[in-house]
């Protein structure tokens, strides 16, 4: 009874909120206009500082613009023949970069995933530790970690103390070593984990508990409850940190730009695409050649970014999905 | 009335906009702006002339930024790109071609001839240092050249005697290895794969790098060059020379802790206007000896007095006629140059020269002495590396030829054509 008498009310109401039709649409237009206005300082910004450069620099693909001089020929398509045939440093720089991004992700994600875990539970102080472990995100794409990093892994750094402690007789030179020198910007990616642990905890949360207890009574193992409820549940936000993180690794710069010195050092093992894209336009001048491999990285990101979303189907769950 | 609003909204905008950008323009100084690289050193003593010079001319207002070597570089390219680079730029003799052929810089030969800039008491190969396609792009601030500095204390505690004034590279490795041997330190942790010092081993044996108009590659014979890498890698191998996995640390302390100051090299190769910072690093009781690079066996001299920097005047520049005044004053004014104190090499002007010889310090005069005993054998300048070069040198010399040798990974005499190859097609590039 109650809720006939509410949906007559309602009926009722209806006429009076379209009444005035065309006094709405131009509030509705007068706030889309005070909306803009509020954003403007972004859009403005965007708009000069990111769209124009974007579209200048696809021009620039096509020129062999000199960064020095700012003056530039078009060249058709000489910069991506360049590329992919005769520059062998170019194939080095890919070839770092891939490696850095297949044991970067995974590691970065794992970890995150497994302190999440740990700081899911109810325990005293968590609050603090979820802080703790987020700091070296915050701080971590700064110089100042960089050069901790370097003194960590220096030939009388922490590392090898520690190691020689436990028997080592001869210090490893962590960063001179062509074998060595990526694993330390490698770690050093994994040891950032904060951002990705945030977002696992909060998908860590949205699971019901019922779930778990349910399993309990049905005497599911730790193990099993991970991979059977944990795991299959949080699969919508794996997936979203694979992506984002996946993208970040390509274009990582800061850290190796400090810890191995920018230039790739030693033998190409650290150039990563975006040290040698940098070197290219500011040390060798070739902005023309530089534009044209940015937009080569945008265009594999963007395939490799749809082949996950493809893949994504066979393997993310969305409780929504269901029914 | 919803239109008022907007317009109320747009206007404040706008004046708020006008408020902000509305500068006080009504300054009756004249601004001049200068940039330069350097240690902390070099900044103390450029700004206190820079105070000097602005107490003469009140109605000059010098502006200046400073940055260490590679933070330079890369600030003024970007600048450069803008084009934005400050009125006075300090140039080196390796990019002097690179900027002047893109004409970011302008000549100064007519600053000269009206006596703007007072060149009457530098020498006419000093001048000419400065020159770009027959035009003067740079003044040099001060003349400089490779050192290699003996750490006698160490020779000695070796038993090793200090080598003649024309030492070979092979008397070089004879006496690494014997330092080595006897001491279980480095001969030396860093230099001979310098690209520097690679091309002065090509001007021992009386050839360059270069061709004369810079359009290729100019070895004519590769014997020595293959040979001194060889020579290198062979050191590094039995541990004489600091290998390249040890590079990193050789190189990340910078020059107070630097090996020679740290005692685990015996010789350290730099150049001589760096000299005054590393002997403030390593102290009094220090005896180090300075000798010029080691030449090819039956050369000349390897060494050659090369202007250690320059001031340049930038394209673009609105204040040339205060810029030649600030030039002048840095070269030929005896107060500025007590402060700069032959900081960037020993000064061009040989009244200035005369001036500080009776007032320097004992390390300053052995610079002096270097400097002039270098000129008495020194093989002429070589022409400033063409455009191309730093490309060469950061695409193609170091990590694909130099870099894997010295690893091991590729036979010298193998990789030398790929080198001679790729760098050709750079330089003919450049050319263009």
């Amino acid at each position: 009874m109650a809720n006939t008498t509410l949906s007559t009310s309602e009926t009722v109401e209806k006429p009076k909120s379209t009444a005035k039709p065309r006094k709405k649409n131009r509030d509705f237009k007068m706030n889309n206009l005070a909306g803009y206005l509020f954003i403007s300082p972004w859009l403005i910004a965007f708009l000069l500082f990111t769209m124009v450069p974007m579209i200048i620099s696809a021009g620039l693909a096509f020129t062999d613009f000199d960064t020095l001089s700012n003056r530039g020929n078009f060249i058709g398509l000489d910069n991506f023949t360049r590329m992919f045939s005769e520059d062998p440093r170019y194939w080095r720089s890919v070839n770092a970069t891939i490696k850095y991004v297949i044991f970067s992700v995974p590691l970065r994600l794992s970890a995150a995933l497994f302190i999440a875990m740990l700081l899911n539970t109810p325990r005293r102080g968590v609050y603090f530790y979820r802080a703790a472990y987020y700091i070296p995100s915050m701080i971590g794409g700064s110089v100042a970690v960089a050069v901790m990093w370097r003194q960590l892994f220096g030939t009388e750094g922490l590392v090898n103390a520690f190691l020689m402690i436990l028997g080592l007789d001869q210090p490893i030179r962590w960063l001179g070593n062509p074998d060595t020198a990526i694993w330390t910007l490698i770690i050093l990616a994994a040891w950032q984990f904060g951002s990705p642990m945030l977002i696992f905890l909060a998908g860590l949360r949205q699971i019901p508990q019922e779930f778990y207890e349910a399993a309990e009574i049905d005497g599911a193992s730790a193990i099993r409850k991970f991979t059977r409820i944990t795991l299959p549940l949080l699969t919508p936000i794996i997936f979203f940190n694979v992506i984002i993180q996946m993208i970040g690794a390509f274009r990582t710069f800061t850290q190796a730009f400090i810890v191995t010195g920018g230039r790739g050092a030693p033998l190409d093992t650290t150039l990563f695409y975006a040290i040698y894209l940098y070197n290219r336009a500011f040390n060798s001048f070739q902005m023309g050649y530089a534009a044209s491999m940015a937009w080569v990285l945008l265009f594999v990101i963007a395939i490799l970014t749809a082949i996950n979303f493809k893949l994504s189907s066979r393997w993310v769950y969305y409780e929504t999905d269901v029914e | 009335m919803k239109n008022s609003k907007i317009v109320i909204l747009i206007t404040t905008m706008i004046s708020l906009l006008l408020l902000f950008s509305v500068n006080v323009m009504a300054q009756d100084q004249v601004e001049l702006t200068i940039t330069w690289w350097g240690s902390q050193n070099r900044h103390d003593r450029t700004i206190e002339v820079i105070e000097q010079f602005e107490a003469e001319h009140p109605e000059i207002d010098v502006v200046f930024e400073f940055s260490g070597w590679a933070d330079y570089w890369t600030r003024v390219n970007t600048q450069a790109a803008g084009g934005n680079v400050a009125c006075i730029m300090q140039q080196d003799y390796a990019f002097l071609t690179e900027w002047a052929s893109r004409d970011l810089l302008l000549p100064m030969d007519d600053l000269f001839a009206s006596g703007a800039v007072d060149v009457s008491n530098v020498s006419e190969s000093i001048l000419n240092s400065g020159m770009v396609n027959g035009e003067t792009y740079g003044l040099s601030l001060g003349t400089n050249s490779q050192v290699y500095i003996l750490d006698a204390d160490a020779f000695e505690a070796a038993g090793v005697e200090l080598p003649a004034w024309d030492w070979t590279w092979e008397d070089f490795e004879t006496i690494s290895t014997q330092i080595h041997d006897a001491l279980g330190i480095w001969s030396i942790a860093y230099g001979p794969w310098d690209d520097a010092n690679m091309k002065s081993v090509l001007l021992s044996d009386g050839q360059w790098l270069f061709t004369d108009d810079g359009t290729a590659i100019g070895i004519e014979d590769s014997t020595v060059w293959i040979d001194h890498l060889n020579r290198i890698h062979r050191l590094m191998e039995s541990g004489a020379i600091a290998s390249m996995e040890e590079q990193a640390d050789v190189s990340a302390p910078g020059l107070e802790g630097s090996p020679i100051v740290e005692g685990t090299e015996a010789i350290r190769y730099q150049w001589s206007n760096q000299l005054v910072a590393l002997y403030t690093a390593a102290g009094e009781d220090r005896n180090f000896v300075l000798y010029p690079l080691p030449r090819v066996a039956g050369g000349q001299s390897a060494n050659y007095l090369k202007p250690s920097m320059f001031f340049s005047i930038t394209e673009g520049c609105e204040t040339v006629e205060e810029a030649a005044m600030f030039i002048d004053y840095f070269t030929n004014s005896l107060e500025a140059n007590d402060v700069l104190f032959a900081e960037r090499g020993v000064p061009v002007s040989s009244v200035v020269q005369a001036h500080l010889a009776e007032s320097v310090d004992a390390v300053t005069a052995s610079i002096f002495e270097y400097i002039a005993q270098v000129g008495e054998s020194a093989s002429p300048v070589p022409p400033p590396d063409p455009a191309g070069w730093s490309d060469i040198n950061t695409n193609i010399l170091y990590p694909q030829y130099v870099e894997p040798v010295l690893f091991g990974m590729l036979d010298a005499a193998d990789g030398f054509d790929f080198f001679v190859e790729e760098s050709d097609l750079i330089l003919a590039q450049n050319a263009q």
